[in-house]
C-alpha cells in the first residue's frame, strides 16, 4: 500500500494518464448502460407497472403480441383470479384538427381490469368512447377533454384522464376499454364474447385442463425478452459493454506490466532488502485499483451530470443496479490486470540487481 | 571461544555444468564477530559479488554451509530467506539502494510498515544526525550527492539493526575523499556500535580502517588478520 501509494503521488503525472483512459472506458460504459435502460424502459415500462407474472398469447403468434390473434371467449381455458383481456394497437394520436400528432402505444383492456393504470388527473373510463393517456403525453400538449383518433380510422375518442408516464415499444401509452379499442380497429365484432383480442395477462394463473386450445402460456420474462427488437437492442449495447471491460482490462495489464519492466532493477533491490513478490504485488495492485476508483468515480460524476443536460430525446436512464455492477467489473478488471504481472515480478532475480 | 555472528564453510560456487562450467568460489572459508570491520578485496571476476549473495542468502552454494548466528540457513524456503534478509541482513550496493519516490525520512517509515510496527521517528532522526545527513531529511535520492545517497544506504542498513551488514563495492561511485569518509563511518559503526561489517572493494587504500582483510583470487579466499 505505502509503497504503490507513495510512488503514485511521486509519478502524479503517468498515473493520472492511466486513470483518464480508465475514467474515458467507464465513461463509455455508463453511457451506454444508460441507453441501454433508457430503451429498454421505453419498450418495457408499461409491461412492468402491469406487475403481472404471466401472459396468455395464440400459440401460433410466435410470442408476438401484435400477432396474436384470441376473443375474450378463450378466457375460460384458464384459472385464476386476476384474468385480464389485452389488446394493442399501434398508430398515431392525433387531434381532430390534426394540431399535435405523436406515435403511440394503445392499449384495450377491461373497465376495471388491473392493468388499467392509477388516474391521477380526470376520472377513470366510465362510458363508451373514452381514453386515458400518460403524463408523457399531457406534456407533449394533449390534454383532458380533448377529442382525439388513433392510427387511420376516422373515429374519435375523448381524452377523460392522465396516469404516470408509461411507454411500450419506445412509445407513450394510452388506455382504454376493449369495444373501444376494437372499434378504433374498425374491428367487425365490437361487443360480446366473440370480440378479438391480443391475449390475456395475469398475476396468478394456470391453464383448467391439459387441452387448451389455442393458447401458449408466457412468463412475463420470456415476453419482454420477445418484445419486438428488445433482445436484439439489449444485446448489441451489452455486448459493446463486455468489450470495454476486456478493452479496460488489457489497458491496465499493459500499462502494469510496462512499468514493470521498466521498474526490475528497484524490484530486485527491493528483494535484496527483504521485500518480497508479494509485497510488491501488493504495491501494483493498491496502484492499479486507486487509479480504477478515481476513473469510475469521475466517470459516473461526469455521466449523471451530462444526464442532466442531454436533449429529452435520447432515451438515456440511470439505473443505478447496473452502474454498481459495471463498477466492480471494473474494478475487477483492474485488479487482474495488475495481477498478469505475477509472474514478471516473481521471476525478478536480486542476485542481477547486485551484478 | 564466542561464535561468529556469520560464518561460511567450504563454500563451493559453480555455475553452469560440464566443461563451460565457472568456479566463482572454491572452498571458502570466512567469519566476522560483531565489532568487526572486515573487507574482502580481489579483482574483477574474482567471485566477491557471489560470495556477499551467497553470504545474503540471495543464492545458494553447490556445497557449504552458510551459518548466521551457529544456525545454518542452507535447505530454507524463499520466504524464510526474505525474512532473514529483511531481519538478520543490512545491504548496502554500488549504488542505486535507494527507492526513487521516497524521502530520505520514507525510505525509513517504508521499513516500519514492511516491519508492521509504527514509524521509530527518533531513531531514524538519531541515526541520519549520525550520518550527518538531518539536513536532506526531506529530499528524494535525486536530490542528494553520492556520498550523501551512500551515507544514506548505510543508515537504511543500520536501522532495522541486523545482525550484519554487508557492503558490495558501496564507494565505486564516488571519489577518494568522500570514500574514506563513508568508510570511516562503517569502521564507526563496527567500533563503537558493536556491529559486523563486511565490505567488499578493489581499493587498496580503503582497507586501512579494517581489522581483517580476505582476499580473493579466482574464487579462493585468504585471510589476513
Ligand atoms: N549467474 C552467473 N552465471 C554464470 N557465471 C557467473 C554468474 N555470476 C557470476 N558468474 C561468474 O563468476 C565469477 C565471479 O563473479 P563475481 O560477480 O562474483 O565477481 P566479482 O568479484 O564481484 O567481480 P567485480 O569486481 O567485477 O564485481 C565470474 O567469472 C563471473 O563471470
Ligand atoms: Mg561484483
Amino acid at each position: 500500500m505505502y509503497l504503490g501509494l507513495k510512488e503514485m503521488w511521486h509519478e502524479k503525472l503517468r498515473y493520472s494518464l492511466l486513470s483518464g483512459v480508465l475514467l474515458l472506458i467507464a465513461l463509455v460504459v455508463f453511457m451506454l448502460a444508460g441507453l441501454a435502460n433508457g430503451l429498454s424502459n421505453g419498450n418495457r415500462q408499461a409491461v412492468d407497472q402491469w406487475h403481472a407474472t404471466t401472459v396468455y398469447l395464440n400459440k401460433n403468434a410466435n410470442q408476438t403480441l401484435s400477432a396474436s390473434q384470441l376473443t375474450l371467449a378463450d378466457k375460460k381455458h384458464i384459472d385464476g383470479n386476476t384474468v385480464a383481456p389485452l389488446s394493442n394497437l399501434s398508430g398515431t394520436l392525433r387531434t381532430s384538427t390534426n394540431h399535435l400528432k405523436t406515435t403511440a402505444s394503445a392499449f384495450g383492456t377491461s373497465r376495471n381490469s388491473f392493468l388499467m393504470p392509477t388516474v391521477i388527473s380526470g376520472h377513470k373510463i366510465n362510458g363508451k368512447n373514452q381514453l386515458l393517456i400518460s403524463a408523457t403525453l399531457k406534456d407533449k400538449g394533449y390534454h383532458v377533454g380533448q377529442k382525439v383518433r388513433i392510427g387511420t380510422t376516422k373515429r374519435t375518442v375523448k381524452i377523460v384522464g392522465t396516469y404516470a408516464s408509461s411507454t411500450y415499444s419506445i412509445a407513450p401509452t394510452v388506455y382504454t376499454d376493449t369495444s373501444t379499442l376494437n372499434r378504433l380497429k374498425d374491428s367487425p365484432i365490437t361487443t360480446g364474447k366473440q370480440q378479438p383480442i391480443n391475449a390475456f395477462v395475469t398475476k396468478k394463473s394456470q391453464f383448467k385442463t391439459a387441452h387448451h386450445g389455442n393458447l401458449q402460456r408466457l412468463s412475463i420474462a420470456t415476453f419482454i425478452e420477445n418484445l419486438p427488437g428488445y433482445s436484439a437492442e439489449q444485446l448489441t449495447l451489452n455486448t459493446m459493454i463486455y468489450f470495454l471491460f476486456v478493452i479496460a482490462l488489457a489497458v491496465i495489464g499493459i500499462f502494469m506490466f510496462v512499468l514493470t519492466l521498466q521498474k526490475q532493477a528497484l524490484f530486485g533491490v527491493l528483494k535484496v532488502q527483504g521485500i518480497g513478490t508479494s509485497h510488491i504485488i501488493a504495491a501494483l495492485l493498491s496502484q492499479s485499483v486507486v487509479m480504477a476508483l478515481i476513473g469510475i468515480g469521475l466517470g459516473l460524476a461526469i455521466t449523471v451530470g451530462l444526464a442532466q443536460i442531454m436533449p429529452a430525446g435520447l432515451p438515456f436512464v440511470i439505473n443505478w443496479q447496473a452502474f454498481g455492477i459495471y463498477s466492480l467489473a471494473l474494478l475487477g478488471a483492474a485488479v487482474v490486470g495488475a495481477l498478469l504481472s505475477w509472474r514478471t515480478v516473481a521471476k525478478i532475480d536480486p542476485v542481477v540487481a547486485i551484478g | 571461544m564466542s561464535t561468529s555472528v556469520l560464518e561460511l564453510q567450504h563454500i563451493n560456487k559453480e555455475f553452469g555444468h560440464g566443461h563451460t562450467a565457472v568456479t566463482a568460489l572454491a572452498d571458502a572459508n570466512f567469519r566476522v564477530n560483531a565489532g568487526e570491520f572486515v573487507a574482502i578485496i580481489g579483482p574483477s571476476g574474482s567471485g566477491k559479488s557471489t560470495f556477499l549473495t551467497i553470504a545474503a542468502g540471495l543464492q545458494t552454494p553447490t556445497s557449504g554451509k552458510v551459518l548466521l548466528n551457529g544456525q545454518a540457513l542452507t535447505q530454507q524456503s524463499e520466504k524464510q530467506r526474505l525474512a532473514y534478509r529483511f531481519n538478520e541482513i543490512g545491504f548496502i550496493l554500488q549504488s542505486s539502494n535507494l527507492i526513487p519516490f521516497l524521502t530520505v525520512t520514507e525510505q525509513f517509515k517504508l521499513v516500519d510498515k514492511m516491519a508492521r510496527r509504527t514509524f521509530q521517528k527518533s531513531a531514524t532522526l538519531k541515526l541520519l544526525d549520525e550520518l550527518a545527513l538531518s539536513d536532506v531529511k526531506d529530499a528524494y535520492p535525486n536530490e542528494l550527492s553520492g556520498g550523501e545517497r551512500q551515507r544514506v544506504a548505510i543508515a537504511r542498513a543500520l536501522y532495522n539493526n541486523p545482525s550484519v551488514i554487508l557492503a558490495d563495492e558501496p564507494t565505486a561511485s564516488l571519489d577518494t575523499p568522500r570514500s574514506i569518509d563513508v568508510v570511516k563511518r562503517l569502521a564507526d559503526e563496527a567500533h563503537h556500535h558493536n556491529k559486523a561489517i563486511v565490505m567488499v572493494t578493489h581499493d587498496q587504500r580503503l582497507i586501512s580502517n579494517c581489522d581483517v582483510v580476505y582476499r580473493i583470487e579466482d574464487g579462493k579466499m585468504t585471510r589476513t588478520d
